[in-house]
């Protein structure tokens, strides 16, 4: 038990590390971008205004009100004051909507999506590979290319092939949305409708992806694992099969419980690009117009969610690995 | 003369390679083993050793085939039987083995009692964990293991530690007959000391009745068995009693195998080491004629045409060689004399 609790207080200290780290870097990245948020917004408000000290006078006002005209590193104190209270501002692009207003919006689209998408596509593709690994001949040879030709696509790619050729050829699917735009979002059976036809080219896009990735590793562990001397040994002891493959596909999914962890953390990158292209309404399309709009409240809220949802995803990962795997709690007790 | 516990006849197991070819790694093998007794089988490496340790479970899968010959155990012709009954009701209760690399041969994400409770149930769905765990604390500690090894995981045990739990979960199910491919050769003297104490600790207190030990070690098999078999090529080429087969060896390839040993015995102290020269037969196609021809000193013409059966000399004795056996003796007899 002792080995364990190292473990988890190694793991539990470097989550903090981390985490610190990536707090920081969220908070001056977008702050380095070139340009002035605040100018586009007065912009946008002073059109048609031909009086030059109200304008100024406006700016100012902003100004005041998003804090940019104090330094840098007051911003930071106070930016980070104000996330510790769950304050974390207004919007520069949708004002006078909260961050906190605009990432609640999109935040369940984007958790509702992946995540069922990393986890179904993290099984098929372990099943698959374990399948291929285990049974060997034709399944094994059509398999095996066609998930490393799927897993190799980038993220867009897979999103803009399933478009072309389901919504746009086929016209089985919408081309984009989470819902009808004529649609007002509410509980009645159109909405819903609505939503789950929306969310079929977004999901078994990033589906697809996983699968392929996953089957390949899963197939490669699962071989290296039905070799190994303990699989001869129990056959020689009488073990059933069954029993033997058991054995087998535990070992063999430990390294894939990583490769889920990365998965998650690749949905940031990658999977959120399926989000954009599909004009999901998710993370991804909000910090896409958060980029654009040089917002940075939105730009450093969302990709501090993003962070701590991926930090939280490999933490917890990693706690449930030491439990499953005592080589990692024998290592660590050294 | 005691009960024959396992008796081979003429077993031919062959492998078939990725691209089909047929490689017979054990050919025409015959021994019987009696209650109470133990064979070692010498050889070096690639002569057929493991392959027979594999093949005499009866138990066969790819790319490992049986060919033809006779397995009989306590009297139950296993050879002949349905894979799926062999491992049922032979592997494991009638004859069990120990793997050569037996350090990485348990599953490193379970814990040891759990991997024996999984034994035990492959054979007798209906025992409890409590008893099941009796019989597991019973054993290891009549054999001076630690019942605390049992809650243990592979990774936490050390090797020598590891190498014994595998030969306890061998015999839980007390077979009759041991088969240990190498299970010393991992190990330090230290270790390899407490294995072989262990494994006669296994024969004298009944938990088996026969062994048979692998090992390319010739001094270890000295000590621990009553009967050498020496293999070359996947063939037997001499079996004789423990201390005749290393001190009056008969075959040329015993005699250059046991050459190239030191025995810790008065009177060796200036003997030169010899080494036979060159590498067995590719065993894709076997030499037609004797298969140590291309490496035997003595070599005659027709060993290269034809080769002998093994030859019955009385005293529980064979080897195979078409030369007589006082011929041999006065050759070697001749070749000590030239040595001084």
């Amino acid at each position: 038990m002792k080995g364990y609790r190292n473990y988890f207080m190694n793991k539990l200290a470097w989550f903090f590390v981390t985490l610190v780290a990536a707090f920081i870097l969220n908070f001056i990245l977008p702050r380095l971008m070139p340009g002035d948020p605040v100018a586009a917004i007065v912009s946008r408000l002073a059109q048609g205004m031909s009086n030059t000290t109200g304008v100024q006078a406006i700016y100012e006002q902003y100004a005041e009100q998003f804090g940019t005209n104090k330094p840098m590193l007051e911003q930071f104190f106070l930016y980070m004051k104000n996330i510790f209270r769950g304050d974390f501002g207004f919007s520069f692009s949708q004002y006078p909507r909260t961050v906190a207003d605009v990432i609640k919006s999109s935040i369940l689209w984007t958790i509702a999506l992946q995540f069922p998408a990393i986890i179904v596509g993290w099984i098929i593709g372990n099943t698959l590979g374990a399948l291929a690994a285990y049974r060997r001949g034709t399944f094994d040879k059509i398999l095996m290319p066609v998930s490393i030709f799927v897993s190799n696509l980038p993220a867009f790619g897979m999103a803009i092939i399933m478009l072309v050729i389901f919504a746009v050829t086929f016209k089985w699917f919408p081309t984009s949305g989470g819902y009808g735009f004529d649609l007002i979002p509410n509980f009645s059976w159109r909405f819903i409708w609505s939503v789950i036809v929306h969310y079929q080219l977004p999901f078994w896009s990033i589906v697809l992806i996983t699968i392929g990735g996953q089957a390949i590793g899963m197939r490669a562990m699962s071989i290296y694992e039905l070799n190994a001397d303990y699989v001869k040994y129990s056959r020689f002891l009488g073990i059933k099969d069954r029993k033997i493959v058991g054995y087998v596909f535990r070992n063999a999914m430990l390294p894939q419980i990583t490769g889920l962890a990365l998965s998650i953390g690749t949905m940031v990158g990658g999977a959120l690009v399926a989000e954009i292209i599909f004009s999901y309404p998710g993370l991804g399309s909000t910090i896409l117009t958060a980029v654009l709009g040089q917002d940075y409240p939105l730009i450093s809220a969302t990709t501090l969610i993003i962070t701590l949802m991926v930090l939280t995803a490999n933490f917890l990962l990693e706690i449930f690995y030491g439990i499953l795997d005592p080589r990692i709690k024998a290592a660590q007790a050294d | 003369m005691g009960k024959v516990m396992l008796d081979v006849r003429e077993l031919t197991t062959k492998y078939i390679t990725r691209f089909g070819e047929d490689v017979y790694a054990v050919d025409h093998v015959s021994l019987a083993i009696e209650e109470g007794r133990s064979l070692g089988v010498a050889g070096e490496s690639g002569c057929g050793k493991s392959t027979l340790a594999l093949s005499l479970m009866g138990y066969y899968f790819p790319p490992l085939y049986y060919t033809s010959g006779d397995i009989i155990i306590d009297d139950n012709n296993i050879s002949g039987m349905d894979p799926d009954e062999v491992r049922k009701s032979i592997l494991g209760r009638e004859i069990a083995y120990i793997p050569q690399a037996a350090l990485n041969a348990l599953n490193p994400t379970q814990k040891i009692i759990h991997f024996i409770e999984d034994v035990v149930r492959a054979h007798d769905p209906t025992a409890t964990k409590q008893e099941i765990y009796d019989m597991a604390k019973g054993l290891f500690e009549s054999l001076g293991l630690p019942a605390e090894v049992l809650q243990k995981y592979a990774v936490e045990l050390s090797g020598g530690m590891k190498q014994r739990t595998v030969i306890a979960i061998s015999v839980i199910l007390k077979p009759q007959v041991l088969i240990a491919d190498e299970p010393s050769s991992a190990l330090d003297v230290t270790s390899q000391k407490m294995v072989i104490k262990m494994l006669r600790n296994l024969m004298d207190n009944g938990y088996i009745k026969a062994m048979i030990f692998i090992t390319h070690e010739l001094p270890l098999l000295y000590n621990v068995t009553d009967d050498i078999m020496v293999m070359y090529a996947g063939q037997i080429v001499e079996k004789a009693g423990a201390h005749d087969a290393v001190f009056d060896p008969l075959h040329p390839y015993s005699k250059g195998l046991m050459g190239s040993i030191i025995v810790p015995e008065e009177g060796l102290r200036d003997v030169k080491l010899a080494a036979i020269p060159g590498v067995p037969p590719n065993l894709k196609n076997p030499p037609s004629g004797c298969r140590f021809a291309a490496r035997c000193k003595y070599v005659r013409p027709e060993c290269r045409v034809y080769s002998v059966p093994l030859r019955e000399i009385g005293n529980g004795r064979s080897y195979r060689c078409v030369i007589s056996e006082e011929e041999l003796r006065d050759i070697y007899a001749r070749e000590a004399q030239e040595n001084g």
